[in-house]
């Protein structure tokens, strides 16, 4: 725990958040928040401009030996729960590196055409509208969003 | 254990009107007042022909212990996702929009690798361990909001 960094320790407070949230806990889900901006804030930024090639590396490296590791150990324990967020883990992981290939090649990909996000399972997708139900997932399209900015 | 009803299945029968004893789902807001609600009654949750009202429990049964490696494994991942992140975050302006999309889409996929490492309850004891190393760690720091984690030490 003691080595967990800013940026960790902000995904462990906005995934407990989320968890109070849907118990209806809503002053906890708060104070995870509070918690959650606090280790956010403080996250150490790369003070350069990063590149579609290298965030494409490291998706590589997951896929060639982070996923097939956890799997292994995830198989042996017969852990469901973790079985079932690796293969959704995996799949959307598969997505980001063909997002990345197709921005690399065109730029002004998203200059035509929105994009959307399954926030169940974190599906991207670049279409006209979202499907249906989630292909990931299964969730209904009520939960994915459209992705915008100001 | 009290009840509480998804908007988006409730097909305003009012069935739950009539059958609830003390008038918990009598409410304007849409949702059930959870302080006249009576622990386990359920009367609403059977008669419901939407089936749009549930039961939230107050208690959880205790999480399945994780195995040492699978938690391994899986923070090695999330720590993967957050460094992702931080350069997804770097990408420059003509990315702004990419840039959002995969910070949302990898902020899900590192949370789901905590949870499934052993962050599903809030009120585990692994959160309140968790709790109070953060307490330990940041104690020195006055921007630290201590009485946040000190109110979710007594709520939890």
């Amino acid at each position: 725990m003691g080595t967990l960094n800013h940026g960790e320790l902000t995904v462990m407070c906005t995934n407990l958040q989320k968890a109070c949230e849907k118990q209806l806990r809503s002053e906890e889900a708060a104070l995870f928040g509070r918690l959650a901006t606090y280790f956010s804030e403080k996250t150490e930024k790369p003070g350069r401009q990063a590149t579609l090639q290298e965030i494409g590396l490291i998706i590589d490296e997951e896929i060639a030996t982070l996923y097939p590791e956890a799997n292994e150990q995830a198989d042996k324990a017969q852990d469901r729960g973790a079985k079932r967020a690796l293969l959704w883990g995996e799949k959307v992981t598969r997505l980001h590196k063909s997002f990345l290939t197709r921005l690399e090649r065109n730029p002004k990909l998203l200059d035509e055409t929105p994009v959307w996000v399954c926030e169940s399972c974190g599906f991207l997708f670049v279409g006209a509208a979202p499907p249906a139900v989630c292909p990931i997932c299964k969730v209904p399209n009520i939960k994915i969003h459209k992705m915008e900015v100001k | 254990m009290f009840a509480s009803r998804n908007v988006r299945l409730c097909t305003k029968d009012c069935i739950c009107l009539f059958v609830c004893p003390t008038g918990a789902t009598d409410t304007e807001s849409g949702q059930i007042d959870a302080s006249k609600c009576l622990d386990g009654c359920r009367l609403c949750v059977d008669a419901c022909p939407g089936g749009a009202i549930y039961l939230v429990p107050k208690n959880y049964p205790k999480p399945q212990p994780k195995h040492e490696d699978v938690v391994q494994t899986l923070f090695a991942l999330a720590e993967s996702k957050v460094k992702t992140r931080q350069l997804a975050n770097a990408l420059g302006d003509d990315h702004r929009l990419a840039r959002k999309a995969l910070d949302f889409s990898l902020e899900v996929l590192a949370e789901d690798c905590v949870r499934e490492g052993g962050y599903m309850l809030p009120q585990s004891a692994a959160v309140k361990e968790f709790l109070n190393g953060l307490k330990e760690r940041y104690r020195e720091d006055p921007a630290f909001p201590i009485e946040a984690v000190e109110r979710l030490r007594d709520l939890l």
